[in-house]
């Protein structure tokens, strides 16, 4: 009993923080028909916000603040210097955020050094739910993600711009000639998908392992995630997120990580198989 | 208010869809431009909203030039444009169809008008249904709303008509033409079909192998099938 709270909470855990980074990659995709390979090392630069941070001996808080705008900005620079030269070229484009991701994870190994940092957990004691000791933090996660996402979904499904971008997603030449500004959208949108990263990148940095080569460990589930769930729908990111972690999590503590990474990639097979379009497509 | 000269566009290099197009359109006139399939018709409606860049020639809008402008800019300028197909966004409401409408145009509040829903008040009935649900003529419907509320001083239309039942053609034709006056819109609009043309235009150009090659009155085309036999049968 008390094992399957705390794995339910882990598995949570991982599962929302990975669906801020999935929201980001589905949003650049719809948009701008642009594989962001670079998405893991913008979480990864959230991360190390958090170590900017703690050397400045500022409170933990202000990283959370500091990973958005940084990763906006990163976004907006990026768009700007490469992305929009790739515009309509997928492979390229896939190219070019892959060197991307290169680039930034050298900047960050050249700056911070190759070795993990550590990072001190901003509220250390533990609470008691039901019969489990959890760690606080990790709930502070859980609600801080789950707030995110709420208002991701909020800002694309309840806004005036976030149905101008779900219009250009749909059809950009009609969205273009309606008068929507749509080189506009793609940057802001580009930003927008860097800072969640950045974000998430931050609030998960206290209990993960700060290293160059954390993004990857993200930017992979992340991509399963939007194969399983489809590309049309944010929700689908929702969908497969939740399949995706869930399955890790299940297998990684039933047997072992590598049998976990093995069962993953199999269910995403067959799903692909399956659901060519994602399990969320809209059949017709 | 349109005056295009000497138009040249196609779509791979050299390909010449529109080989010299040349037409004007008065203010609160309603154009019809007709000829057969292949002719350039769609061409040149997405070479004036600015998805098509031509190779050489004029397109002046108000008396600016707007080739080489973005389509958003075109837009906000004053154009508005129904394309072949209607191009409705089929997994939103009709609501938040009518609302890409507006929230494009700069000196629009972000709200749909009144009045759009009481041109076509299967509009407002439909209001929260997802628009790829709805029959070919209430899209139409849409897409044409669509535009409007955008309060566009150009309106260009192509092929209103195509897979719709008659009477919703004539319906569409006559709200068009009573909305054209109060708003005193400009319209152009391309078309094949015959009796939607001698509803609502004033006149109509022919167009055959990229290029304006006739034009005249609608009373003259009703009186005489001399224009229909050498510009439409096939």
């Amino acid at each position: 009993m008390e094992s399957l709270i705390t794995f339910l909470l882990d598995a949570s855990n991982f599962a929302l923080a990975l669906l801020l980074v999935t929201l980001g990659l589905i949003i650049i995709y719809g948009l701008m028909n642009v594989i962001n390979m670079a998405h893991g090392e913008f979480f990864l630069l959230g991360a190390y916000c958090v170590v900017l941070i703690q050397n400045a001996r500022l409170p933990f808080w202000c990283a959370l603040l500091l990973a958005p705008v940084v990763l906006a900005l990163v976004g907006l620079a990026v768009e700007e210097l490469i992305i929009r030269h790739v515009y309509r070229r997928f492979i390229d484009s896939i190219l070019a955020t892959w060197g991307i991701s290169l680039a930034l994870k050298q900047i960050v190994i050249i700056v911070f050094g190759p070795t993990a940092q550590s990072i001190v957990s901003p509220i250390p004691s533990p609470v008691q739910i039901l019969t489990v000791t959890y760690p606080a933090y990790r709930l502070f996660i859980m609600g801080f993600t789950v707030v995110l996402a709420g208002a991701t979904f909020l800002f694309f499904y309840r806004t005036r711009i976030g149905l101008a971008i779900r219009g250009v997603i749909a059809n950009r030449p009609m969205a273009a000639s309606l008068g929507i500004n749509t080189r506009f959208l793609d940057r802001s949108t580009f930003a927008i998908g860097a800072a969640l990263a950045g974000v998430a990148g931050a609030v998960m940095a206290p209990i993960m392992s700060v290293d160059p080569q954390m993004g990857v460990g993200f930017l992979i589930p992340a991509f399963l995630s939007i194969l399983v769930g489809g590309t049309g729908t944010l929700l689908g990111a929702v969908v497969g997120t939740a399949a995706i972690s869930g399955t890790t999590t299940i297998v990684a503590n039933t047997w072992s990580q590598v049998v976990a990474q093995i069962v993953v990639f199999t269910m995403a097979i067959i799903v692909i198989r399956l659901f060519p379009q994602g399990i969320m497509a809209r059949r017709s | 208010m349109l005056k295009i000269e000497g138009l040249i566009a196609g779509y791979q290099h050299g390909s010449r869809v529109l080989d010299g197009v040349s037409l004007n359109v008065h203010r609160g006139e309603i154009v019809a431009l007709m000829g057969r399939n292949g002719m350039g018709k769609t061409t040149l409606l997405r070479t004036i909203t600015g998805h098509l860049f031509p190779t050489g020639g004029a397109i002046s809008f108000d008396g600016k030039p707007i080739i080489g402008r973005p389509s958003h800019e075109i837009a906000n300028l004053g154009i508005g444009y129904v394309p072949q197909g209607r191009e409705i966004f089929s997994e939103f409401t009709t609501e938040e169809n009518l609302l890409m409408g507006v929230i494009g145009k700069r000196h629009l509040p972000n709200r749909i008008p009144n009045w759009a829903y009481e041109t076509f008040p299967v509009l407002r009935e439909r209001r929260l249904q997802r628009a790829g649900s709805m029959s070919g003529g209430q899209q139409q419907q849409l897409a044409i709303m669509r535009a409007l509320v955008g309060e566009p001083k150009l309106l260009l239309l192509d092929e209103p008509s195509e897979g719709i039942q008659p009477s919703i053609v004539q319906e569409i034709a006559r709200t068009l033409r009573r909305t054209a006056q109060e708003k005193q819109l400009t319209v152009l609009l391309v078309e094949q079909n015959l009796d939607l043309v001698l509803g609502m235009a004033s006149r109509s150009l022919f167009m055959e192998n990229g290029r304006v090659v006739d034009e005249a009155p609608v009373e003259k085309i009703r009186l005489s099938s001399e224009f229909v036999e050498k510009y439409l049968s096939v």
